[in-house]
């Protein structure tokens, strides 16, 4: 059962607060709901914001601390329609307040704060973002107040969401710190199993060799009983005699040693069933996976200070003790099995000591490490944390956070490093690049037809779309906007696509800008609540650092009810 | 232009919003799921329709009403408040649907929501009353009212919209009935007619089965001992020593695993203040007890359940949120695990099998809903396009839905679409494939359906169904009949010919239907007959009215020949092989594996703790 790695929530009678989220307990345990206890969420809404607020709502009930919400403009009726929180009362009063009002009522827990200053002033003030612990943007936004908010964001290492909804298509994308490492992957309990069958360590050869010892003596009922680990180590002794000291390697090999060794052993007996099926599985070699070694080989874990976060100084100390053993810290559990219950308490037992033998090492060299950096005792860093990562080792993700995109006005857009991938994404037919590259157009329309409201005669944001009469003139602004986007990508990566694949890119882009502009920048409720659905599952694991999140952007077509992750 | 609906008009265009506004539709369900789409369905405006005002010609033909309706049994839970956001503290052990109403009206004022507090199984809710519908959303909880709405959406000819959560994922789960939920606690707190009431399958054997009637009727006598000191320890002995006892007399099937060790009762605790002991040890529920332990809890529990039996509760029935329920059925599961050296579980474990518990979070369920509503776009458009080309042929000049319509999207039910939310992989959190058209094997979807008016008598014979199968569908004499009860009717069986139909539960207001097997060399698909609530009514002339079908014809292709190879390994529901495909194919065929393995240890322990459920289930939130 899936929820057996879970730290469960508590250990006494349960209270009001564990009864109400025991059904997220269940995901992400005690040490997740403390992480969004603590959390502070800042959005920044300038229009009706729905996908946003959906977003709220979503983190709101499952108890996260405290948010705030930046929105300096009245309630309007167009938001009673697709913001399900406001009433008719609510017309004329202020956005924030009114939404922040309603969401506190679904958790009285939860903290709410509703900041009506003009985001002009407010991006000005001295350590204003320092509070948050993520900050969520929505679209549309004055992109030269997003970039100072990016700014902070990177220099504060704040997770940063930027989100678009619009019609039938909604897309964000997530800028998190450039290391962002996640112990606990929640990795398929099947895919942790790591038995080391082999490379066994003495303990579990020498049981072994006694629950096999004799076995064409035993009776009937203990041959039945023996753990198929042990027949595994018990056959693969036999096959090293046959094959001057080597295991079975290839997938052939590995038949070969199911069908005429083990096999051989019983014909039907559940023990050698077992065993047999966990031939392919389990005779591997307990070699690091490679994003474990890019982790081990990152500049961080290589060169260590002081202040290092933990994580870097037990990915040293692992890569350390990976050098040594050829093998990562054992994991330490062991699957069900038939077995008589003693032996199997053994084996478990056997299993542990070793894991915390392995673990026990890793902390050493951590403390090794720690004096030859100078780490403070302030900074010592908890077993605890080298233990998990031990346990998950082989799971261990780390996301390297990159910048988000923002279109300026009268500045090309540019991938970098990525524009070969944009160009793949292109002609990938899978890909919704064109989606991404359509709200790209969309920003910079919004970039160059914005006068800051502040400035006299100012009008503030417009969108495309947004007014029936010009719609035909800002559908063709869109499409050529998008079109010298994507020649922009050509001309960075120095690639050509030609016909008729060329046009019928430009062609699938100008559907969606199309679409883009048809909705004036109106939001569908359903699309702004599946996004709301997804972006605030995105934030939960990034607030958690339990699953992998999106990296880092991600899209989705609700007409074709589709979504696509995408590297930017 | 500010309107309210501005956003919606906007995207889906004129017509479809006009659409969307007059449906009618259904939701089964207000739990985590419902309150989502509840929420969804009110504000993309669907039923929000105002009532037909003086200067516009109604362009509905029907009187019927714009509007949503829910349908909900259950009532608030605290625990379900981390995400069932239509409700508050305050509406704790308040109904469901009536609180789900309430709250959802005030997001649209011109909605129109009827809230009922009911089991869909009701027979108010027959064929006609699903007929009355545009689209059905199913966001049930248990795998029979899933099927028993599918059964009625399919007879009154009804889109229905599935969905599921659990965790992160919208997937399929199998339910396992646990022992002591599902035997041992309804023998002892159940409805007495129900005890000894046992399931014969087929391939059981004779004295086994007795054996069991047996065991079943001594459990009855033990109940008799209720509310005296020595109840306790009858009902250990019984279930924890004779039992097994008896189960190790069986010798063969003890050749290859560990016959269970009895636990007998006075030899292991003679302590007085075992009760005092069970009652604090009850509140532990994160650490698997231990052997005396369990025996503490089992004591306490049994000692508080009979006091509630004596005190006047005629039945109780397991509920995972009754805690004293709850320790007897982790006490008792975990003393039988014990005799059969099964790993014993924490109590929070224990709640979570027995109690069908799926974790749940709120994010899930948005995505599932909103899913959910994109489809019923979809489904109604198909349903516009339809007027619209009917309309067309009349000489009515409607422009057709151009800028919605692609031929691409032309597939079933308007290009609908079954959707996958997972969460193991980013890079793919939804994915969609084409709806599959009927399997030709699948009991429900592949029959015609048809409604039989019944005269107001209620006398119709079977002799009449048959006399009207053979003259007006075409049958000759080779062909059974089902009801629910069983095999009816076929050619060997007359005995029923001058029965009622209301006798094998087919009548004017029942939901059960009757299934029409043609046995001939080339058979006709199976015809499933349901009742209309109408009455067949006198002839002009003054002679009764006869069973006649409700409407004049009736059309039954032949059965598709039977394909050669199954696409899939069976046994279960077309759903959920149809779900399953949603994994990648090498992912897929390791899950599939793993899950014969593990369906092959199930089986192995079959007679242990763990009975399957025949087919496996979709779980879902609650």
């Amino acid at each position: 059962m899936e929820t057996t790695t879970i730290e469960p929530p508590l250990q006494a009678l349960p209270t009001a607060k564990e009864k109400r989220y025991d059904r997220q307990l269940r995901l992400w345990g005690a040490p997740g709901q403390r992480a969004l206890e603590e959390t502070h969420l800042l959005l920044i809404n300038s229009s009706p914001g729905v996908a946003a607020v959906e977003t709220l709502k979503n983190l709101v009930l499952p108890g996260v601390g405290q948010f705030s919400i930046l929105d300096p403009a009245v309630v309007e009726e167009a938001d009673l329609g697709v913001n399900f929180f406001l009433e008719d009362e609510s017309l004329g009063k202020f956005r924030a307040e009114e939404t922040v009002k309603y969401l506190m009522e679904l958790n009285p827990d939860v903290q709410g704060h509703a900041i009506k200053e003009p985001l002009e002033t407010f991006i000005t003030k001295d350590k204003v973002f320092t509070p948050y612990t993520l900050i969520l943007v929505a679209a549309p936004i004055d992109p030269t107040i997003l970039a100072t908010i990016r700014k902070h964001a990177e220099a504060l290492h704040i997770p940063l969401f930027y989100l678009h909804c619009v019609g039938y298509h909604s897309h964000f994308s997530i800028q998190l710190p450039p290391a962002f490492p996640i112990v606990d992957t929640h990795p398929d309990p099947t895919a942790t199993t790591d038995l080391r069958v082999l490379k066994p360590w003495p303990a579990l050869q020498e049981f072994a060799r006694e629950q096999t010892h004799a076995m064409d003596k035993m009776s009937g009922h203990d041959k039945a009983h023996i753990p198929y680990i042990c027949l595994l180590l018990h056959y693969l002794e036999q096959w090293r005699n046959d094959h001057n000291g080597t295991v079975p390697d290839s997938y052939k090999q590995k038949q070969e040693f199911r069908d005429s060794y083990v096999r051989k052993g019983s014909p039907d007996e559940e023990n050698f069933d077992e065993a047999c099926a966990a031939v392919l599985k389990s005779l591997i070699s307990p070699t690091a996976p490679s994003a474990l070694r890019d982790i081990f080989n990152a500049p961080e874990a290589m060169e260590l200070t002081a202040t290092s976060p933990p994580f870097w100084f037990i990915a040293n100390a692992i890569s350390q003790f990976y050098t040594k053993h050829g093998g990562l810290p054992l994991p330490g559990a062991v699957p069900d099995m038939k077995a008589q219950s003693a032996d199997y308490i053994r084996l478990q037992n056997i299993y542990k000591t070793k894991a915390r033998e392995d673990c026990a090492e890793v902390v050493a060299t951590v403390r090794e490490l720690e004096k030859s950096t100078g780490r403070g005792s302030k900074l010592a860093i908890i077993e605890k944390e080298v233990e998990n990562f031990c346990k998950g080792a082989a799971h261990i993700h780390l996301v390297r956070g990159r910048p988000l995109q923002i279109v300026l006005p009268d500045l090309p857009v540019t991938f970098g490093d990525r524009a070969k991938a944009m160009v793949f994404e292109l002609t990938n037919p899978e890909s919704l690049i064109g989606e991404y590259i359509a709200f790209l157009a969309w920003d910079e329309f919004v970039a160059t037809h914005t006068t800051s409201s502040s400035v006299k005669g100012g009008k503030g944001l417009r969108v495309p779309g947004n007014n029936d009469a010009e719609f035909e003139a800002d559908k063709e602004k869109m499409v050529g906007i998008a079109h010298k986007i994507v020649d922009g990508i050509l001309n960075e990566a120095g690639e050509r696509i030609e016909d008729p694949e060329y046009t019928e890119i430009k062609d699938g882009i100008e559907k969606i800008c199309v679409e883009l502009v048809r909705a004036g920048g109106g939001e569908l409720h359903n699309i702004a609540s599946l996004t709301g659905g997804l972006i605030a599952q995105e934030v939960i694991k990034v607030i958690t650092k339990q699953y992998v999140p999106v990296d880092n952007t991600c899209l989705f077509d609700g007409v074709a009810s589709r979504s696509y992750v995408l590297r930017v | 232009m500010q309107r309210r609906d501005r956003g919606i008009a906007q995207s889906l265009g004129g017509p479809l919003t006009k659409k969307v506004k007059e449906s009618r539709v259904l939701l089964v369900g207000a739990g985590g799921i419902g309150c989502e789409l509840l929420k969804n369905l009110v504000c993309s405006g669907f039923g929000s329709h105002p009532p037909a005002t003086t200067d516009a010609p109604p362009t509905n033909p029907s009187t019927r009403r714009a509007g949503l309706m829910v349908i909900d049994l259950d009532t608030v839970d605290l625990s379900n408040l981390n995400r069932q956001f239509l409700f508050r503290k305050q509406h704790i052990k308040k109904p469901k649907a009536l609180v789900a109403k309430e709250t959802a009206s005030q997001f649209n004022p011109s909605v129109h929501i009827e809230a009922h507090h009911a089991s869909i199984f009701d027979r108010q809710y027959n064929v006609e009353f699903f007929e009355d519908f545009d689209v059905v959303f199913n966001a049930l909880d248990n795998l029979a009212a899933r099927r028993h709405v599918n059964k009625m959406c399919l007879a009154a000819n009804v889109p229905l919209i599935e969905s599921g959560t659990t965790g992160f994922n919208g997937q399929v789960q199998a339910i396992q009935k646990v022992w002591a939920k599902s035997y041992l606690f309804p023998e002892l707190f159940g409805a007495s007619e129900e005890s000894g009431d046992m399931e014969v399958t087929a391939g059981d054997n004779a004295d086994e089965v007795a054996k069991l009637k047996e065991e079943a009727e001594a459990l009855k006598k033990i109940r008799g001992l209720m509310g005296k000191s020595e109840f306790a320890q009858a009902v250990f002995n019984k279930v924890f020593s004779d039992d097994i006892d008896r189960l190790r007399s069986m010798t063969e099937m003890w050749q290859s695993r560990k016959p269970p060790e009895p636990l007998r009762f006075d030899s292991l605790s003679h302590d007085s203040s075992i009760i005092q002991q069970g009652k604090a040890l009850s509140t532990q529920d994160q650490k698997p007890w231990t052997l005396l332990e369990n025996i503490s809890v089992f004591c306490y529990s049994l000692d508080t359940l009979s006091n509630r039996m004596q005190a006047g509760e005629n039945v109780i029935e397991f509920d995972k949120d009754d805690k004293d329920t709850l320790d007897f059925v982790a006490s008792a599961a975990n003393l039988r695990s014990h005799i059969f050296d099964i790993q014993l579980h924490s109590e929070w474990e224990v709640k979570q099998m027995a109690g069908n518990i799926i974790p749940a979070i709120a994010t899930s369920n948005a995505l599932t809903a909103s899913l959910c509503v994109m489809e019923a776009f979809k489904i109604m458009r198909s349903q516009q396009a339809k007027a619209n080309a009917l309309a067309e042929a009349a000489g009515n000049n409607f422009t057709p839905l151009k800028a919605h319509t692609s031929s691409k999207d032309d597939g079933l039910l308007g290009g609908a679409k079954m959707v996958f939310l997972t969460s193991k992989s980013t890079d793919r959190l939804i994915s969609s494939q084409s709806l599959l058209p009927p399997k030709a094997e699948c009991p429900v979807c592949s029959p015609v359906y048809a409604k039989l008016v019944l005269p107001e008598s209620g006398s119709t014979t079977l002799q009449e169904l048959v006399d009207l199968l053979k003259a007006t569908a075409g049958y000759d004499d080779d062909f059974s009949i089902t009801a629910d009860v069983g095999i009816i009717y076929d050619p060997d069986l007359d005995d029923n010919l001058a029965k009622p139909l209301s006798e094998f539960g087919f009548s004017k207001d029942s939901n059960s239907f009757i299934t029409v097997t043609d046995d001939s060399d080339e058979p006709k698909v199976d015809l499933v007959l349901s009742s209309s609530r109408q009455a067949a009514s006198t002839e002009a002339n003054g002679d009764a009215a006869a069973l006649r079908f409700i409407t004049e014809t009736l059309e039954l292709p032949l059965k598709p020949p039977k394909a050669k190879e199954p696409e899939t390994n069976g046994g279960g529901e077309a759903k959920i092989e149809a779900l399953s495909i949603s994994q990648s194919g090498t992912k897929r065929k390791r899950e599939a594996e793993d899950e014969a393995e593990s369906a092959k240890k199930r089986t192995k322990n079959d007679d242990v703790m763990v009975v399957e459920d025949d087919g496996g289930a979709i779980l879902l939130d609650d």
